[in-house]
């Protein structure tokens, strides 16, 4: 397990939700190729302290911040099984829209930078495998969002978890964080999946 | 403390009966039909807002469930009065609307540096100890607008 640092070199603006930490993004991409969850999780190369992996979040200069909307047209037909779908206190499926396509509209918080930056203690050669075929991350990646000119990887002194300051660079819960406590304390989920409201705790985290 | 414990525990316990799923539980309390104080039938909490503590809840809309403590005053003077006499004690500060609060939005309070609103149009984030900026959220502007009466 080697220390480095991950810079990707941005051709287009990203979308982020979340701190988008190193080892969400390398999970992803192990769910891609194993799809099976548990799976995926275990075997991100990167180290482990009680479940806290060694991956900071994303961190980058943005050139500009903004939003971008998109408006999808949804056709009101179920297309699933009928008996997954959640009824209403008579038994049946609610239905909301008639027969004509429904406009929603989704705000997405856009961010312009020419790189992003991780730090992170992993299997760089494992690493590299996974991230290097990546052209395109964040949300929106149909759309042309998140696109990736170039990824590089070189050797560093972070682990992923502290910074030069004892500042947090990734969200840590309370009891496994040694750093600057000067920091607020802040909610979040701190080991992939993190959408899974389950994995949420206080933790020190860096700024979203 | 996860953020569906202090929910069950001190809000949603008073809703709906508990179960093993905690999810299903939030979703349930935060979704469902709730008898009303004035009588008629059940409603689905869809205006006010809510104060989540331990051990503690406060809240505007005024239902029959007992062991929650009911406030008539507006959401920014309740949140206001929290944040400005901060104790740290974990809370969560909930804004009601006609859309059920989604469970992934609900998020801890725990340092007045990294204020949570939880809201079913999504969570605002903020400072309260600093001016809101430009681009800031609209629950931030008005408690700083409306800080000079209580300093």
């Amino acid at each position: 397990m080697e220390k480095i640092k991950v810079t990707a070199t941005m051709k287009s603006p990203f979308i982020k939700v979340g701190y988008m930490t190193l080892d969400a993004l390398l999970a992803a991409l192990k769910f891609d190729e194993l799809q099976n969850v548990e799976q995926a999780h275990q075997s991100i190369p990167i180290k482990q302290t009680k479940g806290l992996f060694h991956a900071s979040a994303a961190f980058f200069e943005p050139i500009d911040k903004g939003k971008e909307v998109f408006i999808a047209a949804l056709h009101p037909e179920h297309t699933i099984d009928p008996h997954l779908i959640l009824k209403n206190k008579k038994g049946q499926i609610h239905r909301k829209f008639d027969n004509s396509f429904t406009n929603v509209l989704n705000t997405y918080p856009k961010i312009t930078a020419s790189h992003i930056t991780w730090y992170a203690e992993g299997d760089a050669d494992e690493i590299k495998k996974l991230l290097y075929p990546v052209h395109f991350i964040g949300k929106r990646r149909a759309s042309g969002f998140g696109e990736v000119e170039e990824w590089n990887i070189e050797a560093n002194e972070l682990d992923g978890i502290l910074g030069n300051f004892g500042e947090p660079l990734r969200p840590i819960p309370i009891d496994l964080y040694n750093g600057d406590k000067s920091y607020p304390v802040t909610d979040a989920a701190w080991r992939p999946a993190y959408w899974n409201i389950l994995n949420r705790t206080a933790c020190y985290a860096p700024s979203e | 403390m996860n953020v569906l414990d202090l929910f069950n525990q001190s809000m949603g316990c008073h809703l709906v009966e508990q179960t093993a799923n905690v999810v299903d539980n939030a979703q349930r309390a935060l979704s469902s039909g709730h008898t009303m104080l004035k009588g008629g039938n059940p409603q689905r909490i869809s205006s006010g807002w809510a104060i989540v503590q331990p051990q503690r809840t406060t809240m505007q809309f005024k239902l029959a469930a007992k062991g929650i403590i009911y406030s008539e005053i507006t959401r920014y003077e309740a949140f206001q009065e929290l944040l400005h006499n901060w104790n740290g004690t974990p809370s969560i500060l909930i804004v009601f609307d006609k859309k059920p609060v989604p469970v992934t939005n609900l998020f801890i309070t725990y340092d007045v540096r990294c204020v949570r609103v939880c809201s079913p149009k999504g969570v605002e984030t903020f400072d309260y100890t600093q001016e809101p900026q430009r681009d800031g959220c609209m629950t931030h502007k008005v408690l700083f607008k409306q800080r000079g009466k209580y300093v």
